[in-house]
């Protein structure tokens, strides 16, 4: 057996790390932070996740993709989380599974290469921020081959040229195509204190709307589980960053005559994180081979991870500030980026406390019912 | 990443688990069997136990054969804690010997110490003990201050140890003491680790009761107690490098049987919830304890995948380090995560070991119990902490 990721996804990581290192660092994600009013998308990075792959991860090769797993994906979500990588990603690779999942022949010859290219970006709206990731909590209404519905907190929208839309009807929840710039759409933007990232609310009445082949409840969940699982592994790049950032730090800032590192306050919190960082590492590197492999414990694995990347990524995010004492709370420092997106990310797609509660449904009562 | 085991991995677990058929009773598996035994009668049974296994081939998976072990790999060995731990198999009477002192005498013995101290070992015929810690010297482990005086051909102990598990029914201590004189600043100078014999007239080992009310550790006092200056393991007055080196063999791999036996807690407990009454509810309803029990069981599935990150590392042959101190946090806080529940299940019961005729409550509350002293044994939580940040995370010293 072996728990780790292959020479080939440990390339994969090498390539994304020099890549971040030598043309997108902190410099670039606090030119998003100064203008806020631009569309959020960085062109050269946009142009790099087309070239590289990066966007195509997902998608089979028969339609210009790469054709790899959910973990490969993993391994990015990592690095962009480390990295404060902004730009549609995730909208554009969750849309690019959603056809790859449910979509007919056609759809997925029409929308799978451009994706795969960067040409198309898309966005999702899978579910009614602040509910538990689940088909029930779908944003939108179908009816007549039309959607109605009221989308916030979509990432991306005014960017995106296609949209997955996940909705309820007579004939239950599924997955539905929409065009983000066609008739009974309304994009508007909102500020996102995370500025690596653009939001807005999508407002849709009567919009024509494509159901994606034969999605049901169950790709609603398939789709809400996987971007769970990837949000997941961007928050571990979060929360890795952050504790090596603040070792780091405090390994040179002398404070009493000793560097603040050898005090035992602080030795013994990082230690702490460092270890609730290796298990959500564990957590989420497990839940996207498990989707890969469809284990039967896939949907546990991805609520486990979803819910311990949160929770190490919040004390990993807040301890970073704490130990970097006052600079921690500046604008010119960087610990702030970080701090927003984990913010944003934690409860996205379930926060800890919905996982849990979806782990007790999976296990408690399966179990309380066996005695 | 690839999860599944070879064939030949899969061969050995199989064939272990017809073994166990046989030749575990059904009744040794049940807590209830266990409650009913004195102490000294359940010691017995399990060295009985123990040395079935041996003669079967069941022991010393990861040993040379020139040992009598089976030469196995460390994937057999995890596999082998696993079953042992399914099927809920005696624990070791042998631990400390086992674990630590076969492979340091493997190492760094002399001839005549592996002939004499290994098979024995393994068969159990010889149960050892640790005599390290001291009344003035825990966590701090260079503060010893028992007094081994060289004199003709033998040593001459003097000094007292304390926490000393199996001190009552150990056959032979491995233990630290001072032969050269305290040399000032050198703390770590002048100690040797000494083979010595408990049936003799000047050791007496005492109990000392435990909050579970067992008494599985102990007090032993040497007073002009001998031992033969050839049972010295590994040179006189190197007894600090001895000892961190018998200390290295740190058992991070049987993270996946604490994982099977934390989990199977976790099971009885989630039993348990569903028959305690809260608020007139199921107590496996109340909204917060399913909280806990959830997270309780995210810790726990954690482990198990940090078992086999392990498991990954020791079979391609590397060396797990400074790392195994993360891994006795996350088991021993699991543990104490898994407890920590159940305390919250039970509430008001947890003063009572059979709340109902129709439910008992002894074995669940005497393990959360243990799992008090598990963050203590073995370098406290906060010893180890300080070696994770400083040799894991490289913070200054
Ligand atoms: C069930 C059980 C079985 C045992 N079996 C054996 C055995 O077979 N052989 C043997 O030799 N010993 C054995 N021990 C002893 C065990 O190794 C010691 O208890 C342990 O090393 C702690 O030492 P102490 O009890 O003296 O605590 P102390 O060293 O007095 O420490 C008290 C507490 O202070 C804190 N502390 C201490 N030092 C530091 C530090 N540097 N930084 C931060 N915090 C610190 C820790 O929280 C610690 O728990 C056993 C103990 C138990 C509970």
């Amino acid at each position: 057996m072996q728990f780790q990721l292959t020479d080939e996804q440990r390339a994969l990581q090498d390539a994304v790390r020099s890549y971040l290192r030598d043309r997108f660092g902190p410099a670039q994600v606090r030119e998003l932070y100064e203008n806020p009013g631009g569309d959020g998308v960085p062109a050269p990075l946009w142009k790099a996740l087309g070239e590289q792959g990066w966007l195509a991860v997902l998608v089979p090769e028969e339609h210009d993709g790469v054709g790899l797993g959910l973990l490969d994906a993993a391994v990015l979500a990592r690095e962009f989380g480390a990295g404060t990588v902004p730009g549609p990603w995730l909208g554009t690779v969750l849309v690019a599974e959603a056809v790859r999942l449910a979509g007919s022949p056609e759809q997925q010859a029409e929308l799978l290469p451009g994706l795969a290219a960067g040409r198309t970006k898309g966005a999702v709206a899978l579910l009614r921020p602040g509910s538990s990731p689940s088909p029930a909590a779908a944003p939108a209404t179908a009816s007549a081959g039309t959607l109605s519905g009221r989308l916030d907190l979509v990432e991306y929208p005014a960017v995106a040229d296609v949209l997955v839309v996940a909705a309820g009807s007579d004939a239950g929840t599924g997955l539905y195509l929409v065009d983000p710039r066609g008739t009974g759409v309304t994009v508007t933007s909102v500020d996102s204190l995370d500025r690596t990232v653009r939001l807005g609310t999508v407002t849709l009445d009567g919009a024509p709307a494509g159901r994606l082949g034969h999605s049901g409840a169950a790709t609603v969940q398939e789709l809400l589980d996987r971007a769970a699982v990837l949000v997941a592994n961007d928050l571990v790049g979060i929360a890795r960053k952050a504790l090596t950032d603040t070792v780091d730090y405090d390994r040179t800032r002398v404070q009493f005559g000793k560097p603040v590192g050898s005090f035992q306050a602080v030795q013994h919190a990082l230690a702490d994180l460092h270890i609730a960082i290796t298990f959500a590492e564990h957590a989420a590197t497990y839940a996207a081979h498990a989707a890969d492999v469809d284990a039967p414990d896939r949907r546990l694995a991805a609520s486990v991870a979803k819910a311990k990347a949160a929770d190490a990524a919040d004390a990993a995010t807040s301890a970073m500030i704490q130990f970097h004492g006052g600079i921690g709370y500046t604008w010119e420092h960087h610990t702030h980026f970080s701090f927003k997106r984990c913010k944003r990310l934690q409860a996205a797609y379930g926060d800890a406390a919905q996982h849990r509660e979806q782990i007790a449904r999976l296990t408690v009562d399966a179990a309380a019912v066996a005695t | 990443m690839d999860l599944r085991f070879s064939a030949q991995d899969e061969d050995f677990r199989r064939e272990l688990r017809a073994w166990l058929d046989a030749n575990l009773p059904a009744e040794m598996r049940e807590p209830a069997f266990w409650a009913g035994k004195g102490s000294d009668e359940s010691f017995e049974l399990r060295r009985e136990w123990e040395a079935r296994k041996a003669a079967a081939g069941f022991a010393g998976i990861q040993w040379p054969t020139e040992y009598g072990g089976r030469g196995g790999t460390p994937t057999m060995k995890a596999i082998y804690d696993e079953e042992m731990a399914r099927a809920a198999a005696p624990s070791t009477v042998n631990p400390l010997g086992l674990a630590f002192l076969a492979p340091t005498v493997m190492a760094i013995g002399t001839d005549a110490q592996k002939r004499d101290i290994i098979r024995p070992l393994l068969h159990c015929e010889t149960i050892w003990c640790q005599g390290f810690s001291e009344p003035g010297a825990g966590s701090d482990l260079a503060a010893i201050s028992m007094r081994a005086e060289p004199q003709g051909e033998e040593y001459l102990l003097n000094g007292q140890k304390i926490w000393t598990t199996n001190a009552l029914h150990g056959d032979k201590i491995f233990t630290m003491a001072r032969t050269g004189t305290p040399d000032g600043g050198k703390r770590h100078a002048g100690i040797s680790m000494l083979l010595v014999d408990m049936h003799q007239l000047g050791v007496e080992a005492r109990p000392l009761k435990q909050m579970t009310g067992a008494s599985e550790f102990g007090e032993v006092f040497f007073t002009d107690a001998t031992c033969p200056k050839t049972d010295v393991l590994g040179g006189e007055g190197n007894g600090w490098a001895t000892a961190m080196l018998l200390l290295s063999f740190e058992r991070g791999s049987s993270a996946i049987a604490q994982y099977t036996e934390f989990r199977r807690m976790w099971d009885e407990v989630v039993g348990v919830a569903a028959r305690m009454d809260r608020d007139g509810r199921p107590a496996v309803e109340d909204p917060v304890l399913r909280q806990e029990l959830a997270a309780a069981l995210i810790e726990l599935e954690c482990l198990k995948y940090h078992s086999w990150h392990v498991l990954t590392q020791t079979s391609n042959g590397r060396d797990l380090g400074f790392e195994a101190s993360m891994t006795k946090i996350m088991w021993s806080e699991t543990f104490r995560r898994v407890s920590d529940v159940y305390e919250k299940v039970v509430g008001t019961a947890f003063a009572v070991p059979k709340p109902r005729p129709d439910l008992s409550l002894e074995e669940l509350t005497t393990t959360a119990m243990w799992s008090r002293s598990c963050t203590i044994w073995g370098g406290s939580q906060q010893v180890q902490r300080t070696v994770v940040a400083e040799r894991v995370l490289g913070l200054p010293r």
